[in-house]
This record gives C-alpha cells, structure tokens and sequence, in this order.
C-alpha cells in the first residue's frame, strides 16, 4: 500500500511541483505571480489536445506548439495584468490575474467544449508492476521530468547568458540593467516560462486525467500551497515541497480517509509558516534599517 | 486662485464628520425606503447589497487600513452562517445567534490572527486561502452538526415583537447593520487606531519606534474584520433560507476583496460602490446565461486597469485639495514643548553586544548618556553603529549586555523600548508616508495608547502640541502635506518632531545630517542642541565630522564593532588611536596625471541642460557638463546636492529626465539603463551593487553582457590580473567579500564591458583609508591608460587630485567647473562644497 | 508613484460623496426590462458554465427542442413559450437569486431547474412560498420533491436517489452475489445523498459495506481510496459521480489490476466515459431512465432527428450528452405545456392543479400515465430505471 501510495503522491507532488516552479521564477524576478496559474496549465493540456488530437499532429510537433502558446499566454499575462498594475505600485494583479483566469477559462469553455477529454498517450494505457504496486508509466515519468526541470532550470541560470541575466535581475535589478540587461524583458520571459512549466505540467498530467476547461484551478491552489511552503524563492524549495505535498495529500488519503485529505494538508500549511514563517526551505532576509 | 478656494471649501464641508455621518444616514435611509417600496426581488437584491457591504467594511479594515490580505474571508462568512444556522435549529433566538456568530468568528479569526499575522504578502494570502478551504472541508465532513454537502434548511425566520423577517424585514436589518459598520469604520478609520493601522501599514518599524505594537494592531484589525463578515453570514442564513458549503465558494473570497479594491480600498464609501458593482453587475448579465462569468471577469478587469485606486479613489483624487495651513505656535516655552517631565537617569549601556550568523557586528559595547547631553556615536562604515543603535532602540535584541534606564531594557521589542522613553529617526527617515504631517506628529503623541476603538480623536492640546514640535523643529510647510510628499530635509525635520512627540527621555539619530546641504546641517546643530538642553539625552550617529565635532559633548568612537575611545571631541580628535582607525593617513593624496590633459575636445558625454526630479521636488535643473575622451572629470557637490541623480539620469536608471544626454551625439535621454549600457557606458553604481549570490568571476562576466564578439574568458582574466585581491578570491561568492573588494569588482564588471565612459558613484564611500589608495591607484592607472571617467565621491580633495577636471553642483545647478588646479585652490568653493566633506 | 495625484487623507468624504453620487445615478439607471410581449415566460436555472456546464446544456437542448415543437403547433393557451436561462454557477445562493428574479422579475409561469441538489434545495422553500410550480429535470435529492410543504409545488422528471440506490443494491445482490460492497462516491452533493441512500438500501437488506470513500473531480489518482476498500475486503463498487471522476476509478482499477464489479449510478452516460476510463470503462454497469441508443422507438428517432435539425454540431447518438439530460427536459417540457394547457392560465395554483390533470402523454422517456398526483410529484419511478453499459462508445441497455 506505501509503495502504490507513494507512486501516486510523487506524480501529483511533481505536478504541483512545476506548477510552483512556475510561481517561483516570477516571483523571484519581480516579486508577483500569476495567480491564475492553473488556468496556464488547463491551456497547455488544451492546446495539446487541440493540435495533436483535433488537428491531428504527431505529438513531437503538437506538444511544443502547445508549450508556444502557453509562452505567448505567459506574455500576454505579464503585459496586460501584471505589468500595468505593478508600474502604479498596485497590488490590484493579485486580482487582475484571477480575472484573466477566469475569462480564460470561459472562452475555453466555449470553443474547446464543456465536455472533459482524453488526451492519449502510450505512456498512460498500460499499467506496470513496481515495487509490487501496478503503476502507469507516466507516473513514474512525471517525477522525473519535474526533477530534471528543477535541475536543468539551476544549471540554466547558472551556466548560460540568460540564466545570468534571470539571476542578476532576482539579486541586484538596477546593477543588471547597468550590465546591459532588460529586466522588463527578463520578467516577461519569466512569466511565460512560468506559462511554459504549467503547460508542461498540464501535458503530463493530462493523460493520467482528462483535459478540460476547469481542471486547472484547484491544481492551481494547491501548487501555490507548496510554492509558499516551500519559501517561494527557492527553485528547489518548491520543487521538494511539490512532491512532499503530493504525498502527504496522498498518505492522508489512504490512511485517515478522504475526508480528511484538505483538511490535513491546508492545516499543515498553517502550521508549518506559523513555525516557519519563510517556509520549509526559503530563506529569512536579513531586516536592515 | 478662486477655483482652488471654492475646491478646498467643498473638500472642507463634505469631509467634516457631520456631513460623512449624514451621507452614510441618507445612503442607509434611502436603500431602507427603497426596500420598503421594491418588488420582491430587488428587496432581496437590496439586503444582497447591505451584507456584501457590512464584509467589504471589515475587509476595507483589514485591506484598507491595515494593509493586509486575506482570500479568506468566504471562511468567516460561512462560520457566521453555520453558527446561527445550527444555533436557530437548536432553539436559540436569532437575536441571540447574530452576536454569537459574530463573536465565535471574531475569536476565530483572532486565532487565525496569531500565526498569519506573522507573515505578509503571499504567505499570508495562502494562509487564509489554506483556512478558507479548512472551513469549507469542515462544513462537509461535520455532518452531524452541518449538514453536510446538503447543508442546513429549516430552520425558523428570525422574529421581533412579534413580526417574522422575511427578505423586506431583512434587507432593512442589513442595511442598518451595514449602516452602523459604515459610521464604525468613519470613526474608526478618523480615529487613532485607524491613524494606528495605516501608520503599520506605511511602515512598521516606523510604527514600533512610536511604541505602536504592530502584531496587536494588525490582530485587531483582523479581528474587527473576522467580526464583521460573522456578521454579515449570520445575516445571510436567514436571508436564503437555506445554506450548504456551496453557499460559500472560495471564489466569493475574491469577490470581496474586489469589491473593496474597485471601490477603494481605505475609502469611506469605497466599499459601498464595489459592492454596488459587485452585486448588481452579475444581476444585470444574468441574461447572458452562460456568457456572464465571462463578461463579468472581462469588465471586471476593464474597471482595474481604468480604476486602479478604485472608483472612490480616483475621483477622490480627482479632487483633493490640500489645505495649506501651516503650523502656528502657541507661546510655550521649549521646556514645556520638548522637556522631559522628569529629568531622570542616564541611559547606561554596558557590554551589549550581537553576531549575525557568527559574524560579531558588534562587541562589549558599553557608554553612558547623560540628560541634557549629546552623545556622539561614530566609526567607520561598519564599524557598527547603526547596530549599536538598532539595539538600543530594540529593533535587534543584543546578545549578551544590559541597557538601563532606570531598569534594564534590553531585548524588549522596540514599542516597548520606545513607550520606556527612548525615541529614534532613522538613516533613510521612515516617515508614515500616507499620513499627513500632522497625524505623523499626532499618532507618536498617543505612545501607543490609542483609547477606545471607535472615535477616540487627538485633543485640541495634542494638536496644539504637534504644531508647537513642528514649529520647533523648522518645518514650514502645510501641515496636511502628505508625508511621503515632503521634500528631503523636510523628512528628517518631521521625523525628528515625531520622535519629540513620544516625550522620550532618550533620543537616537541615525545620521540626521546625511542628504543635507550645509545651511540645513548648521540649522540641524542648533536644534540637537537645544533639543539637549530641555533635558534629552541625545545620541547621534553622523558620518559629517564637523557637525559631530561641533554639536557633541561626549564622543564614542566604534571600530569593528567595538569602542575604542571614549571622550570629549577634543580628546578624540587628538587620540593617535582614533586618527588612525578613522581619519587614516591624513598626509594621503591622490596621484595626478603626470602631464596635463591634453586631448581633443570631442565630448564623448554631454549634458544639455539636465533636470529631473522626484514627484513635484526638482533634484536637478538646466546641468551642463561634458566629458572629452580620455579625460577624468569629477563632479563634485556637498551631500544632497544631487550629485547621484545625475549619475542615475546619465545612466537611465532615472527617468524621466528634461534636456538631452549624448553619447558621441546620440541622445540617450529617453533610453532604458539597459540600451545604454549596451551602447558603451557604464555605471558602476553607489554602494557596489555586486551581485551577491554569484561568484567573482560570474559578476565579471556579466558586466561583458552586452559585448558579443570578444573572448570573454580572456577578458575575465585580464581584469583579475589588474586586480589581483580579485584573483585570489575568484570563485568565491560576490557576498562575501569585504567592501573594498566588492568596490574593486563592481568596477572590473563595468571595465569589462570595454565601455566609452565610465561612471563612477562614490567608490570610495566607507572603505577604510589604506583601501581608499589603492582604489584609488588603480583610478589614476585607469586614467593613465586613456579611459574616459566622470567620478562622484565624497572624498572631494582625493577626487580633485585625480581627476582633469571638476564640476561642483550645489542644489541640483552647476556652480563651479574648471581646472582641479584651480578648484583646488579656489578658497570659496572649498569652504562651501567641500568643507564637511574634506575634513 | 507620482504624488501628486495622491490626495489627503482628512479629505476622503468629500470626493467620495461625489463618486458615491455618480454610482448611485448609474445604478438607478439601470436597464429594467418592460417588454409586454405575448409569450409564456417558462424560467430555467442550472450550471451554464464551470464543470457542469455539459449538463446545464443538456438540459437547454431538450427544453429548447420541446419549446421549438409546441410552438410549431401554436404555443400554448394561443401563446408561444419563451425560455430565459440563468447561470447559477453550483452555488444555491446564486439559484435563489436567480429564481426569484426570474419569477418575480420575468414572471416565468414554471421554473425548471437544479442540477445540484443544494441548489433545488435553496429554491424549493421559496418557491413553495410563492406558490409558483417549480419543475426539477435533473436534482435527485429525495427532499426536492417530497419537502414537508403543503401545497407543495415541486414536480420532477428525473431519477430518485433513494430509488435509484435501492436498485443499484438490487443489481449488486442478485447479478453479482455481493456480500460486502463499497461505496466510491464523488465529494459533493450527488454523493453525499446517495450515501445515505446507499446506507439505507443496504441496511434493508441487512448488508454490511466495506467502506465508504470520496473522490474528488481534482483526484488525479484514486488509487489510495480503492486500496483502502480492497483491503477492507470489497467485493463490489458502487460508484457515484460524474464522468470525469468515475473514468478516474477506471483508471484507477486497471492501474492496481483488481478486477472488481462496478455498479454505477447515471454518471459516467454524461459524456465521453470510454474516451476517458480506458479498457475498464466498457465493464460498468449502470444505471438510466434514457438512452438514445441501442433499440430506438419512433419517438426516439424523431427527437434525434428534431435535435440534429436544431443543433448541427450533434452527429451521432453519441453526441447526445447527457442524454437523460436530454430526454427529461424535453418530456418535462411538454408535461409542463399539458399542465399549462390544463390550468388555463398562468396561475401557479392553476398550473399545479393542470400537473395533476395529465392523463397521459406519449413521451420520450416512457408512455406517461397520470404521471403526477397529490401524493407523487415524480413522474419516473423504479420501473423506468434500465441497467447499461457503454459498447463501442454507445449507451446499450443491459439485457
């Protein structure tokens, strides 16, 4: 039962994981979110429906293109519900962005069709044995690609010109515009990566699950629960406090019951920033005055 | 003229209290008397509107007052419904049940309070979106006592004197209690522990240093608001008839909060319109079936991006007009202004000490205040004076040591510090920018008592005690000025009578002088002196020499950390020990060129009439410089004299500027920093701006962004071999290094970038003395080498010794310019630009 | 910031009242629609957008559909029937909102709706105040229509939780011998009354259960809720929820390779549910009041027919989603028209007493027989419900 439990917490938990990612590296660069960021990965498994199954393109085509609309959906949030609020010293994009959601999550409503569908993948239709508990492949898949996302976002920022401009933006933004480097550009980028690993995200979990216009939003939520209790500015923070979240979701599933499945894990965000104000993994900044 | 006055009239009349009190009457009266005349539905509508208005209220607290967040609220909505729901059920009178519900929820949301309120921004919103949906599964799983998924029905309409309450009697209900929030939140919001909440939400360290407990103001704020929207759900029970957990989606949370913010958030009617729009729109889209949440979101986000400081605000701001009454003293003496009521004991300070993450700022501290005295702490950057005050002031509890004033306070948190009578500014001054000058003044003079909830105001001798201290201080401009809107010197000043507002004992300045010109400095000697004698014990921390030498009784000289010497300003300044710890080599001098400059007068950078600002205060006007290749050019200026504006105007970090700024004939006025820099000049900014997490080599690196065609490697290298302390720390993290390396490596990543200029902000600032001349050999080399540089610094006989040439600003204008030669032996402008700084 | 533009705080009241004043003339400007046509208003509350949106649009095609052919035939009482749908967006507060605009503002002559039962549950009190007849073709909570209320004015052409639980036990028992079944069941409403249904009809038959575990429609995996039940030794499912959760049990089930009987209530027949839950999808049994495929009869056909003519996107029988969505709006509809027709006017009393009047009706669902009486608000009953399962994509009786 641990085995089987676990596979199922660490496929969800990776989900949560990129979707927390996302609101990592936004956050990072310009201290705001998206807050409607399961409406980003509702797009991404859409769009990938869209083209690989209505359209017909082989997945290899189908799925970057999806990922291009979600970068250009990223861009499109930073530019009209972000940025505008954030040159005025507003806080109102907590809320601009929930709109955006839902007018997105409406229009896909009515173009994509209010019926959930199946997004097929041979990685999803036959179940596996491990450790003695049957599992989808996918499953396994997820964790792996959330984890070498975490990694491969590090070694990005670390080892490439614009991973050193994401870096210097997120430590000293006026020195790096002195160095040459567009931090609005940057941002933008940033919310459309943060677009990108929701659409990932969304394009892994779909075949597990079903696509639909409303299948983002709680996922959303949930991802933001572990972005902040992993300390929103650390990549690996939230990456590790996705999979924690997903298994406890899980544990609490198959030991105290479902019922108690929210009850649980929202308490346990409570009680972990009561004790840990700056999350499991996030680190406290030093108050000069 | 006539316009204005005819504005600040009506602007009078309708904010006096009595017309507020007579618009929310005449709102409540209306919406009563239409409930009464309505159909059915639109009663319904109307009682709709009353409940959502009685939430926004407690929300608008919260948000509005206190700054704070909360995706929660749906949370005490329902608990206020569930109680009287389950309370009605069980026999109660929903008399009895609506105080209930409102107490449980404000007890909750207290409860809420105590780990939420210790965190902000997104933390906080996920901890009251985590309790919403705690809320929400816990309506589902109780069954017993909830109902379930299928909620509670049944129970009985409320009843008074014998008539039920249907949605007429309701809607009349809800519009008196909302009514009645409305008139609370008047007083409360007009009242100290309004002034309480938004002076927290300015600032909070602020708030601590006028002895206002910031978690107990923000829990009350939370609690009022909890209070309320228990309320509200009471309310709504009976009003539906009905009520299940889908009753309370977590999306109506965001409902609320938008109410408030497109109304505006810490406006009086604000919440009244949000709600207005929130509830009736969905109504009148209701046609639109399965469109509506569609449009309702579109339009919703129309009225954000058109409305950002909500309707309410935006047409208040529309109109402000600001009353320009200045202080007027009453005829006290300044003992009985400023005096202490008892002229008590010293405050004693003995060994206190503190480390952070192992590394000791500060060590065995210990010096005696005397009343009536000014002590001076000073010492080179970091030596740790700003942390020795920071204890005192109880914003850091030191590790080890006492400080007593009359009995030991250390390691109390700072209100308490401050309520025990000690009293601070602060380096960059915290003014409560939202508050007028005035209230800033008024909410210190309370020391934290704030009185009742609802409506205790400042007395008319409060009033006339903030208008005596700001008289006091200097400060002549309107006392309804928004604080954040004062002009530099003006901050310092009203900070200085806030902190006199709390009648403290002891009083600590952290810095006072910095960003002053030379007649303020002199005005600001005479005030700490007098502040002295009506019987203040003063501690002053100040770079300037000469105002510490001039103004101190007794002098505490700190060097890493620790006190070195302890004396009058004339024992210090002859100690060996103190001169070389702080004053250094005063036989040092910067190498100049060896012949004259003789290049071609071919500006690479030219000012044209330069001027920019920060809101209405202009910091720069009509400043022309120009800079040749190859040639060195200081810009020289006393503090404030907008010396760093320049710089950050040149460099496009300021913006907007007026005038032109070319490079080789290209005006980059209107360019971001980042297209400037990539077109070959480069800052390298006041205080290193290292990027501090990435190693040495890294932060070169990146000063080479922009250049695509070179072998950065190569590159990298020659820079470490020019500075070789570099070399040897190359792949260590930027962050740790000393500040002279850092200085070092913010100036090896802008050289990197091969640029045509060079711009250098105060290089030298609090870097001890032997690393001053290397840093500044290494600019005379640079110099030597033919790169063209403009240099800031403080320093200004070191920069005149290097450079080629010389500008000096004084308030934003060019006063002088020539030969450093000349400038160096031009008396005038020494004595008045580079007096203090070349002590 | 430019701060300039800010203003002082002392000074709030004044600006606000100006602004306060502008919102208040817009608002009392407000569109009030007065238009005096000569229709039938007939009012219909239910999901149109969210999750549920399918059903709410289920429900629109059938009513649409039967709305279309009455007034081809000349409306009724000599006038045409009109439609007005509200979004209640699954939240009763909202329902109760919109019912009482729809009847006090529209003046609907009936109100259909609910899809949820809280959502009916939140109108039924009301509308029984207002004595306006309230007609549920899809809610089905057993205290919708028997509500304690007298006159009550709630009808329904839909399945019976309490009914449709003691045949799901039935079907457990007699075809699949099961002796310790357990309850997977959706976490919301729909599932919580079938819980108790569940509960009750296994009490009757003195069964004990295995458990009783939630899904939610978020549950990417259920795999911890069926193993909890596979060691509590279940030997059969009943499963309660919609599509999208149910073809997650499917997955679920294959996923840990047990294969255990699934006993389904309508859920998984509202839409693509061998499309989502894989080779397992095609094993479960469940329960229906209609199905467009399989043996169609003549009015079957024609009502295809009629709802190809009026909605081009639907192909095939499988498009038509949920079908018993579908058919109960429609044959709701014309049940209302007779009782419309009955009464003579449009006086909730009058109408109430017209539902009581049908004789018969040839509908869609069965051949009516004085469907509602004092005693019986709910036109379908225990003999209506038909075991299927989905062949090839289609919904196919069970034989």
């Amino acid at each position: 039962m641990i085995a089987s439990t676990l596979i199922t917490g660490l496929g969800l938990g990776a989900m949560y994981g990129l979707l927390a990612l996302g609101f990592h590296i936004t956050y990072a660069v310009s201290k705001t979110v998206n807050f409607s960021q399961g409406a980003s990965m509702m797009f991404g498994a859409v769009m990938g429906y869209t083209f690989s199954v209505t359209l017909g393109w082989p997945v290899l085509l189908a799925f970057p293109a999806a990922l291009g609309c979600c970068a250009i959906l990223g861009l499109a949030i930073e530019f009209f519900l972000v940025r505008p609020f954030v040159a005025r010293g507003s806080e109102a994009w907590l809320m601009a962005t929930v709109a955006g959601g839902i007018v997105l999550e409406n229009m896909v409503l009515f173009t994509f069709g209010k019926e959930p569908r199946n997004l097929p993948s041979v990685l999803a239709q036959e179940p596996i044995s491990l450790f003695g508990a049957g599992a989808y492949p996918l499953q396994i898949v997820i964790p792996v690609v959330g984890i070498t996302i975490a990694f491969a976002l590090t070694w990005l920022q670390r080892s490439t010109r614009a991973g050193q401009a994401m870096l210097a933006t997120v430590q000293r933004p006026e020195a790096a515009q002195l160095v040459g480097v567009d931090t609005r550009a940057v941002i933008a980028i940033a919310f459309a990566i943060s677009a990108v690993f929701a659409g990932i995200a969304g394009l892994l979990i779909a075949p597990l699950f079903n696509v639909s216009a409303s299948m983002g939003t709680i996922f959303g939520i949930k991802a933001f629960a572990a972005a902040i209790l992993g300390g929103i500015s650390s990549a690996w923070g939230v990456m590790i406090a996705g999979l924690l979240y997903g298994c406890i979701e899980a544990l609490t599933t198959a030991y105290l019951g479902s019922g108690y499945t929210q009850i649980v894990s929202f308490s346990l965000v409570i009680l972990v920033l009561a004790t840990v104000p700056n999350g499991l993994f996030g680190r406290a900044a030093v108050n000069k005055v | 003229m006539t316009t204005l006055w005819f504005r600040r009239r009506l602007d009078d009349a309708l904010s006096s209290t009595v017309v507020s009190i007579a618009v929310i009457a005449s709102i409540t009266a209306g919406a009563m008397i239409a409930a009464t005349q309505a159909d059915g539905y639109l009663v319904f509508i109307i009682a709709l509107v009353a409940i959502n208005v009685i939430v926004a209220v407690g929300l608008n607290v919260l948000w509005g007052l206190s700054g704070q967040i909360s995706f929660g609220h749906v949370g005490f909505f329902a608990i206020g419904a569930y109680t009287t729901a389950i309370a009605m059920n069980a026999g109660w009178s929903f008399w009895l049940a609506l105080p209930a519900a409102g107490v449980l929820s404000a007890l909750i949301g207290g409860l809420l309070a105590i780990p939420a309120l210790r965190v902000s921004g997104p933390y906080l919103a996920m901890m009251t979106i985590a309790f919403a949906f705690i809320v929400e599964n816990i309506a589902i799983e109780w069954r017993a006592v909830t109902g379930g998924q299928n909620g509670i029905a049944g129970f009985p309409s409320p009843e008074l004197f014998g008539r039920m309450f249907f949605e007429m009697e309701m809607a009349l209900l809800g519009c008196i209690v909302a009514g009645v929030s409305l008139l609370a939140y008047l007083f409360l919001s007009r009242g100290n522990w309004g002034q309480a909440m938004r002076a927290v939400q300015d600032s909070e360290v602020a708030a601590q240093s006028v002895g206002l407990a910031p978690l107990r103001i923000k829990t009350v704020a939370f609690v009022v608001s909890a209070l309320l929207t228990g309320l509200a759900g009471a309310m709504f029970a009976p009003l539906q008839m009905f009520i299940s957990p889908g009753s309370f989606p977590f999306f109506q949370s965001i409902l609320f909060l938008l109410a408030v913010v497109v109304g505006g958030a810490g406006t009086l009617i604000g919440p009244v319109i949000g709600c207005l729009i929130v509830v009736l729109l969905p109504e009148l889209l209701s046609g639109l079936a399965e469109y509506r949440l569609l449009f309702f979101g579109g339009l919703m986000l129309g009225v954000l991006l058109a409305a950002p400081r909500g309707i309410a605000g935006t047409f208040a701001s529309l109109l402000a007009a600001e009353d320009p009454s200045t202080a007027v003293p009453s005829s006290r003496s300044l003992e009985d202004i400023v005096g202490v009521n008892n002229r008590g004991a010293p405050l004693v300070v003995e060994g206190i000490g503190i480390s952070f993450g192992g590394v000791r700022a500060a060590h065995d501290v210990g010096f005696t205040a005397e009343p009536g005295k000014v002590t001076s702490v000073i010492g080179p950057n970091g030596a740790g004076k700003t942390t020795v005050l920071n204890m005192i002031g109880g914003y850091y509890r030191p590790d080890q040591g006492t400080i007593a004033l009359d009995h030991n306070i250390a390691g109390r948190p700072a209100w308490a510090v401050s309520r025990a009578g000690i009293a601070r500014t602060y380096q960059t001054t915290q003014l409560f920018e939202e508050l007028s000058v005035i209230d800033n003044i008024l909410i210190a003079g309370r020391r934290g008592k704030l009185g009742s909830i609802l409506g205790a105001l400042p007395d008319a001798a409060a009033r006339q005690q903030a208008q005596d201290l700001l008289v006091f201080v200097g400060y002549g401009g309107p006392l309804a000025r928004k604080a954040g809107a004062l002009p530099h010197v003006d901050k310092r000043l009203v900070e200085i009578a806030r902190a006199l507002a709390t009648r403290p004992q002891v009083l600590l300045l952290d810095e006072p002088a910095a960003g002053l010109g030379q007649t303020d400095k002199t005005a600001l000697s005479v005030l700490l002196a007098q502040i002295a004698a009506a019987g203040i014990a003063v501690i002053v921390v100040e770079h300037d020499m000469g105002l510490v030498m001039g103004v101190s009784d007794k002098i505490v000289v700190l060097d890493a950390g620790t006190p070195i010497c302890t004396g009058t300003p004339a024992q210090v300044r002859t100690d060996p020990g103190v001169r070389r710890a702080y004053l250094g080599d005063d036989t040092f001098t910067g190498r100049p060129r060896e012949t004259a400059w003789s290049g071609e007068r071919l500006a690479v950078l030219t000012t044209d009439k330069l001027g920019a600002g920060y809101g209405a205060a202009p910091v720069l006007s009509g400043v022309s410089i120009s800079v040749d290749p190859g040639e060195m050019v200081a810009l020289l200026g006393a503090n404030g004299a907008g010396k760093s504006t320049m710089m950050r105007s040149i460099s496009g970090l300021h913006r907007p500027v007026e005038g032109s700024v070319l490079l080789d004939n290209e005006d980059i006025g209107r360019s971001p920093a980042h297209t400037i820099a990539a077109s070959g000049l480069a800052l390298v900014p006041e205080g290193r701006q290292v990027f501090p997490e990435m190693t040495v080599r890294d932060n070169i690196r990146l000063g080479a962004y922009s250049r695509k065609d070179v072998d950065v490697e190569a590159e990298i290298e020659a820079q470490l071999r020019r500075f070789p302390r570099l070399a040897e720390r190359a792949d260590s993290r930027a962050g740790v290094l000393s500040g002279g390396e850092q200085q070092m490596l913010a100036i090896a990543r802008g050289l990197i970038a091969s640029p045509r200029i060079i711009l250098l902000d105060e290089p030298s600032l609090g870097l001890a003395p032997a690393i001053v001349r290397e840093l500044y050999d290494a600019l005379a080399d640079l110099r030597d080498e033919g790169v063209t540089i403009l240099l800031v610094d403080q320093m200004a006989m070191l920069a005149l010794d290097v450079a080629d040439r010389a500008y000096v600003l004084d308030t934003g204008r060019v006063v002088g310019q020539g030969n450093t030669k000349d400038l160096q032996n031009d008396a005038g402008i020494e004595a008045a630009y580079l007096g203090s700084a070349a002590e | 910031m430019n701060l300039n533009t800010r203003y002082t705080l002392r000074h709030l009241a004044a600006r606000e009242v100006i602004a306060a004043a502008g919102v208040m003339i817009l608002s009392l400007l407000a569109p009030i629609q007065a238009s005096a046509q000569e229709t039938i208003k007939i009012g219909l509350i239910a999901s149109l957008s969210g999750p549920s949106s399918k059903s709410g649009e289920a429900i629109t095609r059938g009513m649409t559909l039967a709305i279309e052919e009455i007034n081809a035939e000349g409306g009724v009482l000599g006038k045409p029937l009109e439609l007005l749908r509200r979004d209640d967006e699954n939240n009763p507060g909202k329902g109760l909102t919109a019912a009482r605009e729809l009847i006090q503002r529209e003046k609907v002559a009936v109100l259909f709706g609910g899809l949820q039962t809280p959502v009916s549950l939140a109108i039924v009190p009301y509308v029984n105040q207002v004595k306006r007849p309230f007609m549920g073709p899809w809610a089905a909570g057993t205290p919708i229509t028997q509500n304690g209320a007298d006159p009550n004015f709630v009808f329904r052409v839909s399945a019976v939780d309490e009914l449709v639980d003691v045949a799901l036990v039935d079907r457990a028992v007699t075809v699949h011998g099961s002796k310790n079944p357990g309850l997977v069941l959706i976490n919301n409403p729909w599932g919580e009354s079938n819980e108790r249904g569940l509960l009750a009809a296994l009490e009757s038959k003195g069964l004990p259960h295995a458990g009783i575990e939630k899904i939610e429609a978020s549950d990417v995996d259920v795999v911890p809720q069926l193993t909890r039940l596979r060691e509590a030794g279940a030997d059969t499912l009943f499963m309660v929820a919609n599509v999208g959760p149910s073809a997650q049990v499917m997955k679920s089930l294959e996923r840990m390779d047990w294969n255990v009987p699934v006993v389904s209530h309508w859920g998984p027949a509202g839409g693509r549910f061998s499309e989502l839950g894989g080779p397992r999808a095609e094993t479960v049994e469940m329960i229906q009041t209609f199905t467009f495929s399989g043996t169609q009869t003549e009015k079957g056909e024609a009502v295809l027919a009629g709802l190809q003519n009026l909605f081009p996107e639907i192909e095939t029988a499988a498009d038509v989603t949920p079908a018993v969505g579908i058919a109960n709006a429609y044959d709701a509809m014309h049940l209302t028209a007779l009782a419309i027709e009955n009464a003579g006017s449009t006086a909730g009393e009058a109408i109430r007493e017209g539902y009581y009047a049908i004789e018969s009706y040839d509908g869609l669902v069965k051949r009516y027989q004085q469907p509602f009486t004092p005693d019986n608000h709910d036109a379908l009953g225990p003999d209506d419900y038909v075991f299927t399962n989905f062949v090839a994509g289609e919904i196919i009786p069970i034989d």
